[in-house]
């Protein structure tokens, strides 16, 4: 079970202009595990999660999902085979409420187009009910199945980025890149979102998570892999990582001698 | 949920209601026509407002797809070649794939330069209409266009025209409001809030654009195959620029932010251009045309100022300050 790759990145390089945001980067995840990845700012973190979800087309490199070949798909196709993500920017649909946003995630596993919806005929109106029911499910397993019809914009940042997993929930993910979930949470909501990751993990779900918060990176992860200027510099089991020379180095700087 | 929806739906009914009952009440073929008048055009500008402000395709070509629905129309009919019913089916087919073929590459393009090359698209369309002579009947136009006639009832007289254009504008209104509000509806919202959400949720960004893009252009054919066999004549002129400012007015003052916003903005306007006429038409009967523009120039700047929104907006605003008020006097009371 622990061995069942579900992603496999070799050799990932995206550069922009002069700048290489990533340098063949390497890594694989196992199904089912908690997987972080750290690094200072501008190390390439983001850019990463964009590379395999498609939002950048990386320059160079694989990345093999369930055994098929992502890199360089479109991202609304390679949302369809299964890897969700959220935004460390949020990036919700700040014009539509709670409810909306998390059906807008259903997106992929719908099908029922603009004559159907427009006459309103009766297997559009199944469908729609049916993402009705599942948005507020993925509300429910987030804890805000009460605020589904409020606007997003009266929401607390907590909750909001709680939104932003419900809504990636939909697609069923079976690889969930998480962009800083942590950023900007109070303690008690960092405690919760720790048991939600968890609650996902067990439905089978992979989480990657990129994050600044050690102290959550550390208790959460079964496996770290740290980036530092577009380069993997280590990877291993938390413990291994606080000790690791490299990272503190990359994280404090030299000692200036 | 049924029970919930039943308010919202009441002033509708209301609204039909009155627009049903209207020749009952005056025979006066003025009011009549000018209600004709805004129904098509009431029904074209919910069209384009949507592209614009609910999708955010800053498109201009409407005028374009209703010129040429009109035209496709009225020249198989004049030529004898189909009956205007028939016309009218044709002429959608050939607009919806005219809209794929300009769509397809054009819809790449953001804000103001899709405006700039739809613009471009609309002053071709008005031209070649002009100059192709033989087919259309140039710039003076196409007379002798039969009226349109669905299993032997011939539409002859205004009321049936009335009639007809607001059936049509009304369910236009039904099958946008029901494509906004499911899934595909969902998805063009979703990417004017956020593109990189939106695909990164599955949403075909290019297919949607273009999924709405062919389908409002669809249905401003039929509107224009409606108003030239309403009109019985056809002119290049009338598909070009002026139309277009009148659509860009009509989606601000009645408010792009629902709907049926814009189709309160042509009623607003047409009756609001029918006073000032009458008016001018007895004290400055030379200067009509100039204070006419400078009337609706002045008014949109003022509407862009006071209340962006448009009516709708203005309308929105309102309901939420009364509700406040409510809610504010039952604390104070209790």
């Amino acid at each position: 079970m622990a061995d069942e790759t579900i992603l496999e990145v070799t050799g990932l390089s995206k550069h922009f202009g002069g700048i290489k945001a990533l340098n063949e980067v390497s890594l694989t995840l196992e199904k089912g595990s908690i997987v972080s990845m750290i690094g200072p700012n501008g190390a390439g973190k983001t850019t990463f999660v964009n590379a395999i979800t498609g939002v950048h087309c990386p320059d160079e490199g694989s990345a093999h999902f369930e055994g098929r070949d992502v890199a360089g798909l479109p991202p609304h196709s390679i949302a369809a085979l299964g890897i969700g993500r959220t935004f460390q920017l949020e990036e919700l649909f700040s014009s539509m409420t709670v409810l909306e946003n998390a059906m807008v995630g259903c997106h992929t596993r719908s099908h029922k187009g603009m004559f159907a919806t427009g006459f309103s005929l009766p297997r559009a109106r199944r469908e729609e009910q049916t993402i009705m029911e599942e948005a507020l499910e993925n509300l429910g397993l987030v804890g805000l199945r009460e605020k589904a019809l409020s606007p997003i914009k009266k929401l607390p940042l907590g909750e909001r980025k709680l939104v932003g997993i419900a809504r990636a929930l939909g697609m069923k993910p079976k690889l969930l890149m998480l962009d800083e979930p942590a950023g900007g949470l109070a303690a008690h909501e960092i405690d919760e979102l720790v048991h939600l990751i968890y609650d996902l993990a067990g439905k089978k779900i992979t989480i990657f998570v990129i994050e600044h918060n050690m102290p959550f990176v550390m208790g959460l992860s079964q496996r770290i892999i740290v980036l530092n200027e577009g380069y993997k510099i280590a990877e291993g089991p938390p413990d291994e990582i606080k000790a690791n020379n490299q990272v503190i180095k990359a994280y404090l700087g030299e000692e200036v001698s | 949920m049924k029970k919930e929806n039943l308010p919202a739906t009441l002033p509708w009914i209301a609204i039909v209601a009155i627009i049903a009952a209207l020749p009952l009440i005056t025979s006066s073929s003025y009011v009549i026509g000018t209600m004709c008048f805004i129904a098509i055009y009431g029904a074209l500008a919910v069209g384009m407002g949507l592209l614009l402000e609910m999708a955010g395709i800053f498109s201009l070509a409407h005028p374009t797809f209703f010129g040429l629905g009109s035209y496709s129309g009225a020249v198989l009919a004049v030529k004898g070649i189909a009956p205007p019913w028939a016309g009218t089916i044709v002429g959608t087919l050939f607009v919806t794939a005219l809209s794929y073929v300009i769509g397809a590459p054009l819809l790449r393009l953001r804000g103001f330069y899709l405006a700039c090359a739809t613009f471009g698209l609309l002053v071709i369309v008005e031209i070649a209409l002009g100059q192709l002579g033989t087919i259309t009947g140039g710039h003076e136009g196409l007379v002798g266009i039969p009226p349109l006639s669905i299993a032997g009832f011939v539409f002859e007289k205004d009321v049936h025209y009335y009639y007809l254009s607001w059936a049509f504008c009304f369910g236009q209104l039904w099958f946008l409001s029901n494509v906004m509000g499911g899934r595909v509806g969902r998805a063009i919202r979703s990417f004017r809030d956020s593109e990189l959400a939106s695909k990164s949720m599955g949403v075909n960004i290019p297919r949607c654009k273009l999924q709405i893009f062919m389908l409002t252009a669809a249905l401003a054919s039929v509107g224009g195959s409606i108003y030239c066999f309403y009109l019985r004549f056809t002119q290049p002129g009338i598909f070009g620029f002026p139309l277009l400012v009148d659509l860009v007015t009509m989606i601000i003052i009645g408010g792009g932010t629902t709907i049926y916003g814009p189709l309160i903005g042509s009623f607003v306007i047409t009756w609001l251009r029918e006073l000032i006429h009458g008016y001018l038409g007895n004290i400055l009967p030379r200067m009509t045309a100039e204070v006419d523009a400078i009337f609706f120039g002045v008014l949109i700047i003022v509407i862009l100022i006071f209340m962006p929104g448009g009516i709708t907006g203005w309308i929105d605003q309102f309901a939420a300050w009364v509700k406040k008020k409510i809610a504010g006097s039952r604390q104070v009371t209790a």
